[in-house]
């Protein structure tokens, strides 16, 4: 099997506090991982050192066979038109429509007018808010809130989507559709990793699970790609 | 050509979010300018005028009484055969003291008081073009001094030595002001820039986790900073003009300078063109010192 994520022996500290001890793990390409841990376990430092926005004191970490610790400034931007990212609290922007929020990765990448449209609309569509795409975000409600910032996770065809615990806002029936939205994203081919401190996610997933607590690593049982 | 559009978009929803402090920007821009500019009108005007009296030089040489008519016709002839001359007229004594009388009749008889003309003969010398330079001129005059039979040589240069020394005053003054005031409105537009930075940071960061390369990032930034600082300047010239053809109408009318309206000109559109260029270039500038201080290159 392929290992599209690889963490060697990583570590980070903020102000001499260990925020993450010696991870060690790899993520096979479309597998469903969950990363399991309470508050300032690590997970959201660890997402972010995936796309490049921290950099770890000791260790490497790769992506589909990348070594991100040693990428340029300058290469970073393209690490992350690969690795779609969704927020606990969306981020999208205010002042723009659906439509026009979900075409920022692509304008970005300087896709063709042509291409954005149907590539917003196949994205808007795969998420279920194809009709609201000439709305204002204020004026969604936070499941398709959130559904719009998946939208433009995956609008310009990741190979891995890294969630920071999307379902924090959200309550639990609009947790189950974002789950099951994971999943079929998943299912499509895209390496999902969710991170999450609420046990009811993890038995909505129903896949491989790495803990941490306190940046320690306890469990990471092997890879396993959905079937 | 989507992103192309997208950043015109940006800059100008930048400058639409915080339209007073755009609007004081451009309009502090402009006054700091047209600060720079008035010296920079002083000093391209007093140029061109030390240019027409330089052009328009004239030496007289002297000549002594003693000589005789044949030696002052040689002499006319060794003026004239000189490559750096381009016309030599004859003043005799009679025709000086014609002009003289022309020109200060009310003095006239202190002259007719001491019985005899005491004006001297006198060679106008009109040098060719190139070689009008004041160092040149300096050079030929003392050449000439030493030719038998020229008893003095006299010319306006002390007058346009000191018109140059006006000059590289208002020059230094000029490029005083203008380094100070440019300064100032590099911070101004900066401090402007920074403004909207800052109330697009989330913006930016959303921008930086998606994949947006730092200069797509920054590109919006410095448009704005380039329209500020042109739209800044092209005010300033506005103020200039206004300020410079009210300032020629007085003086057309009223007033010891009256008579030089017709000399002093505004910049040429060059010039014009090359000062909106030079705005254009310090509004990018604080565009991007805000940017590097903004931390915009962070990952």
């Amino acid at each position: 099997m392929d290992a599209m994520i690889q963490l060697i022996h990583v570590s980070k500290s903020y102000d001499r506090r260990p925020a993450l001890s010696d991870i060690s793990f790899e993520i096979e390409k479309g597998e469903f991982v969950l990363l399991m841990g309470p508050s300032g376990a690590g997970k959201s430092t660890l997402l972010r050192m995936l796309i490049g926005a921290e950099r770890p004191d000791d260790g490497q970490i790769f992506v589909q066979g990348k070594n991100v610790t040693k990428l340029t400034r300058a290469e970073v931007p393209y690490l992350r038109r690969k690795v779609g990212s969704v927020f606990q609290d969306f981020r999208l922007l205010p002042k723009k429509s659906v439509f026009d929020n979900v075409a920022l990765p692509l304008i970005v990448q300087g896709v063709p007018s042509v291409d954005i449209r149907r590539k917003v609309a196949e994205a808007l569509r795969a998420v279920g808010v194809e009709h609201k795409k000439d709305q204002w975000p204020t004026s969604l409600s936070a499941g398709e809130q959130q559904r719009v910032c998946i939208a433009r996770a995956i609008v310009n065809g990741p190979i891995v989507l890294l969630a920071d615990e999307p379902t924090g806002n959200l309550d639990p029936q609009l947790t189950a559709e974002i789950v099951e939205l994971f999943k079929l994203i998943n299912a499509r081919g895209t390496t999902v990793i969710v991170s999450t401190h609420d046990p009811h996610v993890m038995m909505l997933v129903n896949r491989r699970v790495i803990t941490l607590e306190q940046g320690v690593m306890v469990t990471s049982p092997e890879p396993r790609v959905s079937a | 050509m989507r992103s192309l559009s997208y950043l015109v978009r940006e800059a100008w929803a930048n400058m639409r979010i915080n339209r007073s402090t755009t609007v004081v920007a451009i309009m502090t821009t402009a006054f700091a300018l047209a600060c720079v500019g008035i010296f920079l009108l002083l000093y391209v005007n007093l140029r061109s005028a030390a240019g027409w009296l330089q052009d328009d030089i004239k030496i007289m040489v002297y000549v002594d009484d003693r000589l005789t008519r044949e030696a002052v016709a040689e002499l006319e002839g060794r003026l004239k055969a000189d490559r750096m001359v381009a016309g030599a007229l004859y003043i005799s004594k009679e025709q000086a003291l014609s002009e003289f009388r022309t020109q200060f009749p009310a003095d006239f008889h202190l002259l007719e008081g001491l019985g005899e003309n005491p004006l001297p003969a006198s060679f106008v010398v009109t040098l060719a073009s190139q070689y009008r330079a004041p160092d040149a001129v300096k050079r030929w005059t003392e050449r000439v001094r030493t030719l038998p039979g020229v008893a003095k040589i006299d010319y306006n240069q002390e007058w346009i030595d000191a018109l140059a020394g006006l000059i590289h005053y208002i020059e230094l003054i000029a490029i005083g002001v203008g380094v100070i005031l440019s300064a100032a409105a590099v911070t101004i537009i900066g401090n402007t820039i920074r403004l909207t930075l800052f109330s697009r940071r989330e913006e930016i960061e959303i921008l930086r986790l998606i994949g947006a390369t730092r200069s797509f990032i920054r590109i919006p930034y410095l448009l704005e900073g380039a329209v500020l600082g042109g739209c800044g300047s092209a005010l300033s010239l506005a103020i200039l003009k206004g300020g410079f053809e009210l300032f020629r109408q007085q003086i057309g009318t009223t007033g010891p300078l009256r008579g030089i309206e017709s000399l002093i000109a505004f910049f040429p559109t060059s010039v014009c063109l090359a000062l909106v260029l030079v705005g254009i270039g310090l509004g990018i500038a604080g565009s991007f010192v805000s940017l590097r201080r903004f931390g915009d290159g962070r990952t």
